[in-house]
């Protein structure tokens, strides 16, 4: 079933990309390519390849977008080129978006990439944590910036934080390694990986399986956009589904995009490999399939402000606008 | 005569061998640390290191081309900036302590702050690197250079005033030439600062550079992609500076004139004066931070003026709350900052010392302590602060090293400044080297002592943050740093306002203490 719909939707999205090509084709001695910039959070990697493959196979282009892919670092700001107009689309998270609205920045998120959030605690074998439960007593690694991640998933499961030791860390596996401490609070697409290539097996506890229900990788634009820009909006969106959907298709294919695309990042084909089918039951799920990439409904977005409520952000269902999306998957 | 050549013209006195040996023991040294046990995940040694480069030797090429050219366009307009700054403080005496005022607080913004508001003005590309280098240098070269345009001797500026030549001439024909050593030292301490302001201006989002692989490689776990670009960087620091010391050598073949004036102590202005030359520098620099925002149309989301940070610290009803945790972050950051820099002022002049006193060592010494600053300390960070541990050690420890080597390298070379006259009085004399270096090096070492201890203070603050913010999760840096994540772009201008104003007070306490030993030292000078 699941690959009949992949098929399905991959001819619908041919379908389409014959008409917007005609289009284009039509439109084209009129205007160029309308310059867009899609702000991503981190640096290059297989994270952002659906995108990479927007990019290279030209979704955007069918549509009339001149798509820049600015990369994020450590200290890159993602909300501020979108407010400042700078650029289209950010690519942030729930909770970083209900935070930065609170400061009144105009965002709406009109899609989402990860369905389930990618915070995990990784720990080793010997001395594993496969519950909330196993935390107190031991001592984790983290980056103080996370501290309310923590204490949500503590609250969430009725865990005393006060018992569990807290090592500000950098955002690296060597203090886990260097025996610095029992486990990490990290991504489960990164650190766990990078382990895992260096030989090193680990496990990891997936917040999201223990109510961290908390969208990440989401898609913000401000209302001004969603007047003024709505086309390229939709193209943007348009392109990120259909790159998206081709990534799970063929994820090999995604990682020699990645890769070919940027030569100087030193990616490890390994690493990016084993990222990339990670990030698979993150991204895609019954609601994605049944609704296409990106989706998200009443009962998702629910629990997101559930979850925001006790990171302490107070949002309403008014932050999410889903538009653009139903433009998108509606063509 | 430069700082380089006071190490290097011993060195050549010494064995011929002495400087390769100094390099090897360095490489056993670090060889023999890399192959403790548990060091594998954080240190890789010199012949991993070399394997590494071997078979990533084009990749690697390629990033050093990417941020070795905003590291070079960052080190000349920052340099070009500070020449520009300095003539016009020499040529303007009356707009010299707004000027210098002004150059300082510039430089106390911390680089954890300035960065993401630095990209969202320029969008993608280069310039957040380049301007990041640029503001790591000019400020070191600026300070040295004032006290050399004004260490010329008395009796230069009556020739010049004999012929009827005015101010421009006097800079042209007198203040130039002798400023040009002091030059050299500022160009030297510039070149590692420039390599990490261009690797830390890549963390703001850049598309390729050693700092793109730096992050890479820390995160991958990947040792020796991460030593293999603190090598380079380190490797590419020192042969700029030995250049540029070289350089200097061919340049600069004068012997060190007789001061009969104590340089950089100025007159002793009245208090009142003081306080309005910093009321009106304050004044300025409000007026030019409101006026930029406006000017560029800044988005008040994240660019606040002015009157967002007053309102957030002292009318808002949360003010007191965040007074609070802003005001208890910095102390937590002060608290390892004032220590490392004191160890940091103290090592680097103790080891300037030494060397004058047993020239042989600089082959050994020289290699190592170049070494330590050119090391990014982006990569050390995590490697200081897990030998030594989270705790303060580590941290003022690592501030220590940022501090040592700016401060070694100006009391290098303010030693060698003692003019050859007053050397050859203690020569007739037979005195011993301690006499001469308590009576004649010493003095002549505490001016360019004091610029350093002055400019290395913001070094200390950035030091810190930088730890804060990438090791340890403390302090102003990490607070900084979430700010930012978390848009509290309120929190993050009122720390940059507080961490500049800090550091400027420090400053200004330094100021005093140079004063009042170079007063007292004048005296002697005068003899």
């Amino acid at each position: 079933m699941r690959n009949g719909r992949t098929h399905l939707t991959r001819r619908g999205a041919l379908a389409l990309t014959g008409g917007a090509a005609a289009a284009g084709m039509l439109g084209a001695g009129a205007r160029a390519a309308t310059p867009a910039t899609l702000q991503l959070s981190w640096l290059h990697s297989v994270q952002f390849a659906g995108s990479y493959i927007a990019q290279a196979r030209g979704y955007w282009a069918e549509d009339g977008l001149d798509v820049t892919l600015a990369p994020g670092g450590p200290n890159a700001p993602v909300e501020p080129p979108v407010v400042s107009g700078r650029a289209l689309v950010g690519v942030s998270a729930a909770d970083y978006t209900a935070a930065a609205v609170a400061q009144g920045a105009p965002f709406r998120i009109i899609g989402v990439a990860m369905q389930k959030n990618p915070f995990a605690v990784a720990s080793l074998p010997e001395n594993p944590v496969e519950r909330p439960q196993d935390l107190p007593g031991k001592r984790i690694g983290m980056a103080l910036a996370n501290m309310p991640v923590l204490e949500a998933l503590c609250t969430l499961n009725g865990v005393d934080i006060d018992r569990i030791e807290i090592v500000p860390t950098q955002y690296s596996a060597a203090p886990l390694l260097a025996g610095e401490v029992d486990c990490l609070l990290c991504w489960a697409t990164d650190l766990p990986v990078a382990m895992a290539v260096q030989g090193v097996e680990s496990v990891t506890m997936l917040m999201a399986d223990h109510g961290y229900a908390l969208q990440s990788q989401t898609y913000i634009a401000t209302d001004e956009s969603l007047r003024t820009r709505r086309a390229e909006l939709v193209g943007l969106m348009r392109g990120e589904t259909r790159g998206w959907a081709a990534y799970r298709a063929d994820l090999d294919a995604a990682v020699a995009t990645t890769l070919e695309m940027h030569p100087d990042a030193n990616l490890d084909p390994r690493a990016q490999r084993m990222q990339a089918e990670r990030q698979v039951p993150l991204m895609f799920s019954e609601l994605t399939e049944a609704r296409g990439f990106g989706w998200f409904s009443a009962a998702t977005v629910e629990e997101t402000i559930e979850t925001l409520a006790v990171l302490g952000h107070d949002v309403s269902p008014d932050l999410w606008d889903r538009s653009i999306l139903e433009e998108v998957h509606a063509g | 005569m430069s700082a380089a050549e006071a190490a290097a013209a011993p060195a050549r006195r010494a064995l011929p061998g002495a400087p390769l040996a100094g390099v090897a023991g360095l490489l056993v040294v670090w060889e023999a640390l890399a192959r403790l046990p548990g060091a594998e995940v954080l240190l890789a040694g010199p012949m991993a290191v070399a394997l590494w480069l071997g078979e990533n030797g084009a990749l690697m090429a390629r990033a050093l081309a990417v941020t070795g050219a905003e590291a070079a366009a960052g080190f000349a307009l920052g340099n070009l900036a500070a020449v520009a700054l300095a003539l016009c403080a020499v040529a303007w005496p009356r707009a010299e302590r707004l000027i210098a005022a002004l150059a300082l607080l510039v430089f106390c913004l911390p680089l954890v702050a300035t960065g993401p508001i630095l990209r969202v003005l320029y969008g993608p590309g280069p310039g957040p690197q380049v301007t990041l280098a640029a503001l790591a240098v000019y400020y070191t070269t600026f300070v040295p250079l004032l006290v050399g345009l004004r260490a010329a001797p008395a009796a230069w500026f009556d020739v010049v005033a004999s012929y009827g030549r005015g101010r421009w001439a006097e800079i042209l024909h007198v203040r130039l030439f002798a400023a040009a050593p002091y030059l050299v030292a500022g160009l030297q301490i510039a070149a590692p600062a420039a390599f990490l302001g261009a690797m830390v201006g890549e963390f703001t989002g850049a598309e390729r550079g050693m700092g793109v692989l730096t992050i890479r490689a820390l995160r991958a776990l990947d040792v020796e992609a991460t030593w293999a670009l603190a090598t380079v960087a380190a490797l590419v620091s020192i042969a700029v500076y030995a250049a540029i010391g070289a350089a200097g050598r061919r340049l600069l073949r004068e012997p060190p004139p007789v001061l009969l004036a104590p340089p950089g102590a100025g007159g002793g202005a009245r208090p009142g004066a003081a306080l309005g030359q910093a009321a009106l520098a304050g004044g300025v620099a409000l007026a030019l931070w409101w006026g930029a925002m406006e000017a560029f149309g800044l988005n008040a989301f994240f660019a606040k003026r002015p009157g967002d940070v007053w309102a957030f610290l002292v009318t808002d009803p949360g003010a007191a709350a965040h007074r609070a945790e802003l005001f208890g972050a910095l102390a937590d950051t002060l608290a390892l900052a004032v220590p490392g820099y004191l160890a940091g002022l103290a090592a680097g002049a103790a080891l300037a010392v030494a060397l004058t006193l047993a020239p042989g060592a600089a082959a050994v010494a020289m290699p190592v302590a170049v070494a330590l600053r050119a090391v990014p300390i982006v990569t050390t960070a995590p490697l200081v602060v897990l030998l030594m541990g989270r705790g303060a050690a580590g941290t003022i420890a690592l501030v220590a090293v940022m501090i040592f080597f700016p401060v070694f390298v100006a009391a290098l070379h303010g030693l060698a400044r003692a003019p050859g006259q007053v050397l050859d009085v203690f020569e007739s004399y037979a005195a011993g080297p301690l006499r001469r270096l308590v009576h004649a090096q010493l003095p002549a070492m505490l001016p360019a002592f004091f610029a350093a201890a002055r400019m290395s203070l913001p070094a200390a603050i950035l030091a810190v943050t930088v730890v804060e913010w990438l090791a340890t999760g403390r302090g102003v840096g990490a607070l900084m740093a979430i700010s930012a994540s978390l848009s509290d772009y309120a929190m993050l201008w009122s720390a940059v306002v507080v961490v500049a104003l800090a550091t400027v007070a420090g400053h200004a306490l330094v100021a005093a203490a140079e004063a009042r030993v170079l007063a007292r030292y004048a005296g002697e000078q005068r003899r």
